[in-house]
């Protein structure tokens, strides 16, 4: 989104206009919801997570005072909705067992579903903070600087972790869930 | 070069952020398990490029909208609840004030007499108004009753 428009759109939103804050929702809604769906394996909690989140973009955006992108922000508003979701004890749900990607392709190759399948498996155990930069970086438009500023960490330790959570799937890839 | 240092760089070369330079790239060439991890390594880069990009569940705008609809209302009621309370207190503070004025004042003996006065006056009015109570407590319930629904009522538009 140009920033100019960005710029608006938040000012219309703290103006009270409802139908800007829909705008923002209907604008941000997926990057949101699949962050934390790929983060939260039960998809009701990644929903009810993802409005969370927009309920506290809602009460920051008086705040909000333009430094920084408008999704990196968001992302940051993520990223401490994630932190106190895993500080929670884990819940017990009949979803937890469902892969967290979508139906595939039927075209794909089954060697491709079956690497995705062993991939999900594998994120799923890593620690939670690696789990939330992985999904953070394979999202369209997040970059090591975008996460750098979100997390508000050097960008080397960003990279470094990012490169320590790889080094752990594909360890597990190799071994546990070969 | 050990191949733990080349497994080190492995993460990087995959990802593109790295170009492996000379004493690297030999050694990839070189020793088959460095290359088989970094083969593995540009395939989970691939998987996880390819991850798909789960959408929002349909009406999720519309139910963020009435969560934040109810957190609003919510936040006024307890706003509400605290505007009275604060109200409560400052009147309770006011007549707490005055009845200390009057006590140090001397004005109490005066108070008096005008409580006697009223007191009587509103025994005669209690009288007065005794077989008309019924009719008054049913205006005061009929009343209560339609407060109350346009409370449920105004509640629930507010959802």
């Amino acid at each position: 989104m140009e920033a100019v428009n960005e710029r608006e759109l938040v000012e219309r939103c703290r103006s009270g206009d409802e139908r800007a804050f829909q705008e923002l929702v209907d604008r941000y809604k997926d990057l949101v919801y699949a962050l934390i769906a790929r983060t939260v394996q039960d998809r009701s909690r990644a929903e009810d997570l993802s409005q969370e989140v927009f309920l506290r973009v809602h009460r920051g955006l008086p705040y909000f005072r333009g430094e920084a992108r408008l999704s990196t922000w968001i992302y940051r508003i993520v990223a401490n909705v994630c932190v106190q979701e895993f500080g929670k004890p884990a819940t017990v749900s009949f979803d937890a067992e469902k892969p967290t990607h979508q139906q595939a392709a039927p075209d794909r190759q089954f060697g491709d579903l079956e690497l995705r399948d062993r991939l999900e498996k594998a994120i799923a155990r890593l620690p939670p903070h690696y789990r939330l930069l992985v999904a953070a970086h394979y999202l369209e438009g997040m970059r090591y600087e975008d996460l750098a500023d979100a997390l508000q960490q050097p960008l080397g330790t960003i990279k470094t972790q990012l490169y320590r959570a790889k080094q752990q799937l594909r360890r597990m890839l190799e071994t546990e869930f070969k | 070069m050990f191949c733990d240092e080349a497994l080190d760089a492995i993460e990087a070369v995959a990802a593109g952020d790295v170009t492996p330079d000379g004493r690297i790239a030999e050694h990839l060439r070189s020793c088959p398990n460095c290359a088989a991890a970094l083969e593995g390594a540009r395939a989970l880069e691939r998987a996880l490029r390819e991850r798909d990009m789960a959408p929002a569940p349909p009406q999720f705008t519309s139910r963020t909208l009435a969560r934040l609809r109810r957190a609003k209302y919510r936040s006024d009621q307890f706003l509400d609840v605290g505007f009275n309370v604060a109200v409560i207190a400052l009147v309770v503070a006011l007549f707490t004030g005055i009845w200390m004025l009057v006590n140090r004042s001397g004005l109490n003996a005066v108070s008096n007499d005008v409580v006697d006065l009223f007191g009587s006056g509103l025994v005669a009015f209690v009288r007065r108004v005794a077989p008309s109570l019924p009719l008054y407590a049913g205006a005061a319930a009929l009343l209560a009753s339609a407060l109350g629904i346009w409370w449920w009522a105004e509640r629930d538009a507010a959802l």
